[in-house]
């Protein structure tokens, strides 16, 4: 991506948009199988703190990662809006758990920045650009360190 | 598509068909060494490895693997100039083909595994040197024999224990020393009965049906497992005048088909099944709803449907099942080259060699098996001049035999070789400062001692059977695939290891326990026994905590505090003991509520892979258990049990 194109011919992607703890996050859409209501999910001992623990979705069991938690922030019990996104990735399938989910967006690649230092917190390490549309901030996930192993990543 | 994704599209077959080629070339060297000592060149076995190695050379070009190639070109030109007469097949030209044929398996394994291709410069030199010599020795016959043998039909024992019983003596103990003194027991599993007490259902051969009814007072009820569902010893052409066209598979109607296929398939009956356990149970709360006659037929409609599953989910498994030869086929060849470079002679039987078992285990008992053959004719067989002297035949027998009993799949490995001694194994061991039960080891503690890392009976390593540290990794790659592994053995009188192992681990039969508020599965095949103990008969000894069990200490675990679960302090308590002899573990559950068929998914992902969970499964309400890897949880405490029972 160039500095100089015009915004007419830059690369528009959908992503999903979903929030955690009040902030907007976004994945793009090709990343996420599909969304789906939170139902029960069976807790696996001695797993990481931020595993919420596993589920059914179509058939398979998927672990379930609580964003929440990921981010640094408290545990809440999955209100009615929570929705898990099961994301697809190197032939894993993964539950992420959102406070809430909303919208399909479309973001034009020139609206992405990379993240700066006023991005802050444990959530900072996970950011792999910042969108703003119509005076929103938008983060835009970088999965494959949300779904790693590690309990964080160090910044 | 550029070159290698080109390449890489195709390198799947390519393995599955090297595969079979070398299973062919393997099969074929074999028929030649017994054709050696014939005057007349046999020229069909040496057309059948001449086009085996060709193809080899053709595949191995396409995907571009140009050691295997090679190596199969020369082997190829060896075999031309022996069937045009201007090379002499002479024993090291056969040495030298067998040799090449490992090496090029290695290759190709090594390029599977994204390894290392090992070097084929010394098979290329060996080529080299002795295509063209010419002198004709005597080679003596192939070790292989293939016989048949007829098993004796298996019979189901079920022992349900009651108040009266214990009171007269008749505890699971008596029935299970009963049993074992007169025929042998496969295999003991307790099951929950149907108003929630808990009977011993045995699978025992060799005790007389009239024997068992004697002991139908005593709580015990019996029923023969008939031909088809029981034993199934299959007959096997012993291929004594070699006729290729007899032992290499034709181009019959076989389906290749990738595993992950059938794995799928077999997820969406597993689907079915809890649908349908979760259409009944909604069923159930609409009957007094429904008009009686109406009723009737919903349930007619559900059994059938239940029925027509349970034959789905049997054809489905089928299609997985491949037989046991796979393993068998190999072993000739290991026990020849062993026998040789021991200087040992030793007669191999295979039996039930179309026994079948699923693909996902054979895959896994390979090197199992491998590794107690290469002890058999290592450590088990005398060398002929001992034989001789302990009048036996100069030439040892190692016998592999594979059969069906009901569920399970039975692989014995034995041979009528020196045998073990169980009070030398047990000095050695006491020796070594081992804290052993005192008295004769029985079989099975025999079993853990040769099992614990590190322990030898032989002072010497040698390069075929490593440093004793093999028995342990074969004893838990078996249990890992929920089997079990037995011996008998005696001073002079031959060892037998007995693998029993589950026919397929899709779906399988599970207790369902309970700690605290969660629920978990645990596979039946990994249950030896189910108790119900005191609370205050919990003794802790150091950080480990045990139970007096049958008059011996049994160290036991927490599965609440394993796993951090929140529970109140009951006054009883389940333990669900896991090994057997020294290797017992009990676990510790609030209770246990009853036995069911679990679909197993896997969990596999790096997230959740924790000790002690091997998958998920779901009950038919919806909700998901987990499935406990009852061997995996007490894997550290079973190996440190005998210092902990010692503690004592």
């Amino acid at each position: 991506m160039s500095t100089n194109e015009t915004p007419a011919t830059t690369n528009v992607r959908p992503y999903i948009l979903f929030s955690v703890a009040g902030t907007t996050y976004a994945l793009p859409s090709d990343q996420v199988r599909h969304m789906e209501m939170v139902g029960q999910i069976t807790a696996v001992p001695n797993a990481a703190p931020f595993i919420e623990g596993v589920a059914f979705s179509r058939g398979r069991v998927v672990p379930v990662v609580n964003l929440r938690v990921r981010f640094g922030f408290e545990r809440e019990a999955p209100g009615i809006r929570a929705r898990l996104l099961i994301v697809e990735m190197n032939n894993r399938q993964i539950g992420l758990l959102a406070d809430s989910a909303r919208e399909f967006v479309s973001i034009a690649d020139h609206l992405i920045h990379p993240p700066n230092d006023a991005i802050r917190g444990l959530s900072g390490n996970y950011v792999s650009g910042v969108a703003t549309m119509d005076e929103r901030i938008i983060l835009i996930l970088n999965m494959t360190p949300l779904v790693d192993t590690n309990p964080d990543v160090a910044a | 598509m550029d070159q290698p994704d080109f390449i890489a599209s195709f390198m799947g077959d390519y393995y599955a068909e090297s595969e079979e080629h070398l299973a062919t070339a393997r099969q074929q060297l074999l028929l030649l060494e017994a054709a050696m000592h014939d005057d007349e060149l046999p020229t069909a076995i040496v057309d059948e490895l001449f086009r085996s190695f060709h193809s080899l050379k053709g595949i191995s070009a396409m995907v571009e693997l140009r050691e295997a190639e090679q190596l199969a070109h020369e082997m190829e030109s060896c075999l031309a100039r022996i069937r045009e007469r201007r090379s002499v097949l002479t024993p090291p030209v056969f040495e030298t083909l067998v040799s090449a044929t490992n090496v090029l398996e290695q290759v190709i394994v090594a390029r599977r595994e994204g390894a290392a291709i090992p070097s084929i410069d010394q098979p290329l030199a060996q080529f080299n040197a002795v295509c063209g010599a010419s002198s004709r020795q005597d080679q003596p016959p192939a070790t292989s024999t293939v016989r048949t043998h007829a098993v004796p039909l298996p019979i189901r024992v079920t022992f349900t224990p009651t108040a009266d019983l214990v009171a007269r003596g008749v505890k699971i103990d008596t029935i299970r020393t009963r049993l074992s003194d007169i025929g042998h027991i496969e295999r003991v599993a307790p099951q929950v009965t149907k108003d929630g007490g808990i009977a011993f259902e045995f699978l025992v051969t060799g005790i007389p049906e009239d024997t068992l009814r004697s002991w139908r007072d005593d709580g015990v009820t019996f029923e023969v497992i008939e031909e088809g569902a029981g034993l199934r010893p299959v007959d096997m052409p012993a291929p004594s005048h070699p006729r290729p066209t007899d032992t290499t598979p034709g181009p019959a109607n076989y389906v290749r088909v990738d595993l992950g296929r059938l794995d799928d398939l077999m997820r969406f009956v597993g689907d079915l099944v809890v649908s349908r356990a979760r259409l009944e149970d909604t069923l159930l709360g609409v009957e007094s709803y429904v008009p009686a006659a109406i009723w009737r037929t919903l349930e007619e409609h559900t059994e059938s449907i239940e029925r027509q599953l349970r034959d789905l989910r049997e054809g489905v498994m089928r299609v997985r099942l491949v037989p046991v030869s796979e393993i068998f086929r190999r072993m000739p060849f290991v026990v020849r080259d062993l026998a040789r470079d021991a200087g040992k002679q030793v007669r191999l039987e295979l039996v039930g060699q179309s026994t079948e078992i699923d693909k996902f285990l054979i895959e896994r008992m390979m090197d199992p098996v491998l590794h107690l053959v290469r002890n058999a004719v290592s450590h088990g067989i005398e060398s002929p001049e001992e034989r001789v002297t302990a009048g036996k035949r100069p030439d040892g027998t190692i016998r592999l035999v594979a059969s069906t009993i009901g569920e399970s799949v039975v692989i014995e490995v034995s041979d009528d070789g020196r045998g073990m001694d169980a009070g030398a194994i047990a000095r050695r061991a006491r020796d070594a400062g081992l804290d052993l039960p005192p008295g004769e080891l029985d079989s099975q503690a025999l079993l853990d001692v040769i099992c614990l890392s590190g322990f030898s009976t032989r002072d010497e390593a040698d390069r075929a059977s490593g440093r004793g540290i093999g028995m342990s990794v074969v004893r838990d790659s078996i249990q890992e695939l929920s089997g079990s592994l037995s011996v008998v053995t005696g001073p002079g009188a031959g060892t037998t290891f007995r693998a029993v192992l589950p026919l397929t681990l899709a779906i399988t039969d599970a207790l369902i326990v309970h700690v605290g508020s969660r629920t978990f599965a645990v596979p039946q095949s990994a249950v030896q026994e189910v108790a119900e103990i005191d609370c205050a008969a919990v003794r802790a000894i150091e950080h480990n905590e045990l139970v007096v069990h049958r008059g011996m200490p049994l160290p036991v675990v927490r599965l609440a505090r394993l796993f951090g679960i929140d529970t109140p302090e009951r006054p009883r308590l389940h333990v669900i003991i896991v090994g057997t002899g020294l290797g017992a573990v009990g676990i510790l559950v609030d209770r246990i509520s009853g036995q069911r068929e679990i679909v197993v998914k896997t969990l596999d992902d790096p997230l959740v892979n924790v000790t002690g969970i091997s998958g998920a499964t779901e009950l038919g309400d919806g909700r998901l258990v987990l499935i406990l890897d009852a061997i995996g949880l007490t894997r550290t405490l079973r190996h440190r049990s005998s210092v902990i029972r010692a503690a004592v």
